[in-house]
């Protein structure tokens, strides 16, 4: 299951480093709305992945390494993901990075990355310390995204 | 390689990157989402887990991706500044506001359950209602800060 999943991530990590979804400056231009390439990208991602997904839920298929029925879960809007996202924009905005972003630029040895990654790093354990400060006695929710 | 050095049209790359949330659905029938990987580390590194699981695979695939493309376009470690923040502010202050705006991305896209590629693409792309919702949230918060910064420069 590890080894499929880096696969994977070979995979989308080159991709949005050849589509120089990387670069500070293409991110920039999108978040100014002077160049369309990475909506389009993004789009055109979400189009066939959508499509994809859903021949394959037809299908009933099974994944090939664990097994499992291909189903995924919905989730209905929160105020978490109204109040989550706007942090992140803002954080997006300034940095013209984001997690994909970063994790290419790491590889690509961009070594400011260290500094966006320090962050994300020490943004992730507040959020999980507060997380388990507000419940203490609940077991760490499986985190996901 | 010269094909790496310019980038191809949209729409040969952003089909192949639906590609990859298709293929870990088929593969592992789990959600894309970067993310999750950094909090898979920092879950290991702080004791909260005990392995790394498959996010932190797959985040170590995607900085893999970013390697072999540096390496097979030659462009490992090239370029000396970063974007307008470079040529805008104070080279001292270059990594600490990256630093603060690193913590704004950590934080809040746990809040929100993910982030550019786990809400915005795979959440998107899975017609989860939540996701369409951050992507709203994160992308005019992105548009309008960033319009609000080129406006003070």
């Amino acid at each position: 299951m590890r080894r499929a999943a880096a696969l994977v991530g070979v995979a989308f990590g080159f991709l949005l480093s050849w589509g120089q979804a990387t670069s500070p400056d293409r991110i920039r231009e999108m978040l100014l709305l002077e160049d369309p390439y990475l909506y389009l990208m993004l789009g055109s991602g979400v189009l066939v992945a959508s499509a994809g997904v859903r021949l394959l839920r037809r299908a009933r298929a099974h994944a090939l390494v664990t097994g499992e029925p291909v189903a995924w879960e919905t989730l209905r809007p929160e105020r978490r993901h109204v109040v989550g996202s706007v942090m992140f924009g803002a954080g997006w905005a300034v940095s013209d990075a984001c997690p994909g972003p970063i994790a290419a630029q790491l590889g690509q040895g961009v070594a400011w990355s260290l500094f966006t990654l320090a962050g994300v790093v020490i943004g992730i354990g507040l959020y999980l310390r507060t997380q388990e400060r507000a419940q203490p006695a609940a077991a760490p929710s499986p985190a996901r995204g | 390689m010269d094909i790496l050095v310019e980038r191809p049209p949209w729409f040969v790359v952003g089909p192949l990157i639906g590609l990859c949330v298709i293929g870990l659905l088929a593969l592992v029938n789990r959600r894309l989402g970067v993310l999750g990987g950094f909090s898979a580390v920092v879950e290991r590194a702080t004791g909260r887990t005990d392995e790394l699981g498959w996010r932190g695979a797959f985040l170590l695939g995607v900085v893999g991706g970013g390697l072999i493309f540096a390496l097979l376009s030659g462009s490992f470690g090239a370029g000396g500044g970063y974007g307008w923040l470079s040529r805008s502010v104070d080279g001292a202050l270059v990594g600490p506001i990256l630093v603060g705006a690193g913590v704004l991305i950590g934080f809040g896209a746990k809040t929100a359950g993910g982030c550019t590629s786990g809400n915005g693409l795979s959440g998107t792309a899975l017609g989860s209602p939540a996701s369409f919702v951050a992507f709203a949230s994160f992308m005019a918060t992105a548009v309008g800060v960033s319009l609000a910064i080129e406006g003070l420069l």
